[in-house]
């Protein structure tokens, strides 16, 4: 009875057929929502886009269209050079650790333990609820080089010369944050990636069992390439989360020793709270670009390795 | 049929919106004077006398260690006096200025009193008082407050702040350990070389020559800004002709000189094993304890250390000026962590009458008497007792010269900035020139983006 007004009438389903569809909601339903995410999502975004190319800033009320000048500065700068590199370490080191400790604990929890594996499940995605700043305080204590626990520890068991200024030493010192997001994150991804598994029918273990496939068989030939979709979706998530990283590297190390650990986040709100927002919102910019071109590049790859597989 | 019941749904639709904008603004807009009293039947007799409404809570935001423990002493005094409740916000130093900045940025979000460092520059860029602070150049406190606090916390002859700090005896010295200098033979050193061989002599004894708390990010820029006498003297006018845009600190040999021996003293271990672990909270503790023969710290840092630890003696511990390239001269900074009444308060008048209430010579005397950091104030009519260490200081170095972080514009808003690229030098990551051009740099954008005219 009811008729749409307006909107589209077509839709493509998964057999990728064009179909007419009748019975869709009037447009207005989604106005409010639509409304809202523009006025608080694009509208912010558009006008972040425009303001990257001007020269707004705090100390004075007129804003100037300045070209690529912040830009320029960006690249002509060692500090801004390196908090991209930076950032781009600490993303390819924190998707490869938490896709790793992920995967082999959904396996232990899902194939391997057969007993309290609701429980253990639980505990290790205790630490992703935890409020970073508790992180921070915890991870500071347990990181000190002198009465830091993981030092005692070390020392304690004859292996002193392991002990290491994990937050100070800034050969270390990124690599050490990327440890603790590690342990916070990796619960979360865990738990995706045990939804993943639990829906791969298992019919198909049974067949392989059948033809004489050990388990190491059916992790390579059945778990994995199924498991793909899955994998693209932590991956695609742990690369957004591991380039826009802030308040892992905040409550650490504030950026320090020096310029070693500073990400470009860490960066845009410095120079934010320096006033310049004009450079603050290019390297917002930049990063929104690097991060569309890597998302983008990240799942055609891994979907046509998924369609290949 | 359609058209009107088009019209209908638009209309409700209208009206959620409105009942949602009107839900998400209420919060924004309720202050803390429209907080339902507390059931305290003796509270409003006390704002009926002052004439506060019941409940008013003063919203304070200051950087960790600005708020003094007798100020909050103070402040239940005050609130027993008025009625008017203050609510101390207090935020981790590192990270104080970005996140008042933000909140002023975004309209204040409920502050009525914040803290800020006094100095032109300061409160011109960083806080502009212009905009953000109430002006406060007829109360009466002001002309009882020391000149050259008034004078860093004025722009154009308005006064727009309060500054209760010991500004003299507050200055950055090295504050050391008698016995251990006496147990291994050390007299005060007057130039460099005699403060590293001190170190040394001290470090082959198995003692940590100087506690410097690097992992605050702040300290150890003492090091390097409070040295500006030593630079004056070796250069007459620099500081005018830094602000005048016609020198820099790069290529300057005496600021070279001093981050080079700063270096040194890093490269040679006199800060300790940990140092970029140490934290400026700690420092009493390690005194007290004699894990380090001397700290970078004020006049009132033994007093403190007696009060915390009463079986190490306050004598134990003498004074004497941060002898990097020779220095001699004593650094003293007029500047001093100060308070404003934000200009979008809905309880200016309650924040004046607290201002009011600190100044009052009784309360003044109290805070002085009750903070070991304090030696004196910066306020007429309050009495100061100087221990023998004080007054031999005092007595040693009569010569006075001002801190950069003040006379020179533009270097005390990037004081963390300059913390970073400190530690950056420690590391190796950047030299002791590239520091000072680095400095340069972030002056002349901040310059550029004022559109100070000797930078045009």
């Amino acid at each position: 009875m009811h008729r749409p007004t307006t909107g589209t009438r077509y839709y493509i389903p998964d057999d990728g057929k064009l179909k007419m569809k009748n019975k869709i909601y009037p447009f207005y339903f989604s106005a409010g929502a639509v409304l809202l995410y523009s006025l608080f999502m694009v509208l912010p975004g558009l006008l972040g886009f425009f303001l990257s190319f001007t020269d707004w800033n705090r100390y004075s009320s007129e804003i100037n269209f300045i070209g690529f000048q912040n830009f320029a500065l960006i690249f002509s700068k060692k500090n801004y050079w390196n908090s991209i590199i930076n950032t781009v370490i600490f993303t390819v080191v924190t998707i490869g650790l938490k896709t790793l400790f992920a995967l082999i604990l959904a396996l232990l929890l899902t194939k391997g333990l057969k007993r309290f594996f609701n429980f253990h499940r639980a505990i290790i995605y205790l630490p992703s609820i935890i409020p970073m700043i508790v992180v921070g305080i915890v991870f500071k204590s347990i990181l000190h080089p002198s009465s830091g626990v993981l030092n005692e520890f070390l020392r304690g068991m004859g292996l002193d010369f392991m002990a290491q200024k994990w937050l100070t030493n800034p050969d270390l010192a990124l690599y050490s944050v990327a440890l603790v997001d590690t342990w916070k994150g990796v619960g979360f991804i865990m738990v995706i990636l045990i939804a993943g598994i639990l829906v791969i029918p298992v019919e198909y273990y049974e067949a392989a069992q059948i033809d004489g496939a050990n388990q190491w068989d059916e992790l390579w030939n059945i778990t994995l390439p199924l498991l793909m979709p899955t994998l693209t979706v932590t991956t695609v998530l742990n690369l957004l989360y591991g380039l826009k990283v802030f308040d892992v590297v905040w409550v650490l190390t504030n950026g320090g020793p020096g310029y070693a650990t500073e990400t470009v986040y860490t960066l845009v709100f410095k120079e934010f709270s320096k006033g310049r927002y004009g450079v603050s919102t290019a390297l917002s910019t930049l990063l929104f670009v690097i991060m569309s071109i890597c998302g983008y590049w990240l799942i055609k790859m891994m979907h046509s390795n998924e369609l290949e597989a | 049929m359609n058209s009107k019941n088009m019209l209908l749904k638009l209309l409700g639709l209208m009206m959620i919106l409105g009942m949602l904008v009107t839900a998400c603004s209420t919060p924004a807009t309720t202050t803390a004077t429209e907080v339902p009293a507390p059931a305290d039947t003796e509270e409003p007799a006390a704002t009926e006398e002052t004439g506060f409404a019941p409940g008013t809570t003063l919203t304070y935001i200051a950087s960790q260690n600005w708020v003094l423990d007798s100020e909050i002493e103070l402040a239940k005094k005050f609130e027993t006096e008025t009625g008017v409740h203050v609510d101390f916000q207090i935020i981790p130093s590192d990270q104080y200025f970005n996140v008042l900045e933000t909140k002023l940025e975004a309209g204040g979000e409920g502050i009525d009193i914040f803290g800020g460092q006094s100095g032109k520059t300061d409160i011109q860029l960083q806080l502009d008082v212009k905009k953000n602070a109430v002006p406060l150049t007829d109360e009466e406190w002001v002309s009882r407050m020391n000149p050259l606090s008034v004078e860093q916390i004025s722009l154009d002859g308005v006064t727009y702040g309060l500054t209760i700090w010991d500004t003299i005896g507050g200055s950055w010295v090295v504050v050391y350990n008698k016995q251990m200098f006496a147990d291994n033979g050390l007299s005060v050193p007057t130039t460099y070389a005699e403060f590293a061989a001190a170190c040394q002599t001290l470090q082959d004894a198995g003692i940590n020559p100087v506690y410097e708390p690097f992992a605050d990010g702040w300290h150890h820029v003492l090091w390097f800004l409070e040295m500006g006498p030593v630079y004056e003297a070796a250069t007459p006018g620099l500081a005018d002709a830094l602000n005048a845009n016609k020198a820099t600190f790069a290529g300057n040999p005496t600021m070279t000189t001093a981050l080079t021996e700063l270096k040194e003293m890093y490269d040679k271990g006199y800060f300790g094993e940990d140092a970029l672990s140490n934290e400026f909270a700690n420092t009493e503790a390690v005194m007290a304890e004699g894990k380090y023969a001397m700290t970078v710290n004020r006049f009132g840092l033994p007093s403190q250390i007696n009060k915390a630890y009463p079986d190490v003696a306050e004598d134990n511990f003498g004074f004497f000026v941060i002898p990097l390239a020779d220095n001699q001269i004593w650094n003293v900074n007029p500047a001093a962590p100060s308070k404003f009444i934000y200009s979008g308060s809905k309880n200016i008048e309650a924040a004046k009458a607290y201002f009011e209430f600190l100044t009052r010579p009784e309360n003044l005397q109290f805070m002085l008497d009750n903070e070991a950091q304090f030696t004196m104030l910066n306020f007429e009519g309050v009495n100061a007792e100087l221990t023998a260490d004080q007054q031999g200081f005092i007595d040693t170095y009569k010569e006075q010269g001002t801190v950069y972080q003040t006379a020179v514009n533009y270097v005390n808003p990037q004081w963390m900035d300059v913390g970073q690229t400190l530690t950056a030098m420690f590391t190796g990551a950047v030299t002791p020139e590239d520091v000072l051009a680095e400095t340069d740099q972030r002056r002349a954008d901040m310059a550029i983006s004022a559109g100070d005219e000797a930078w045009k």
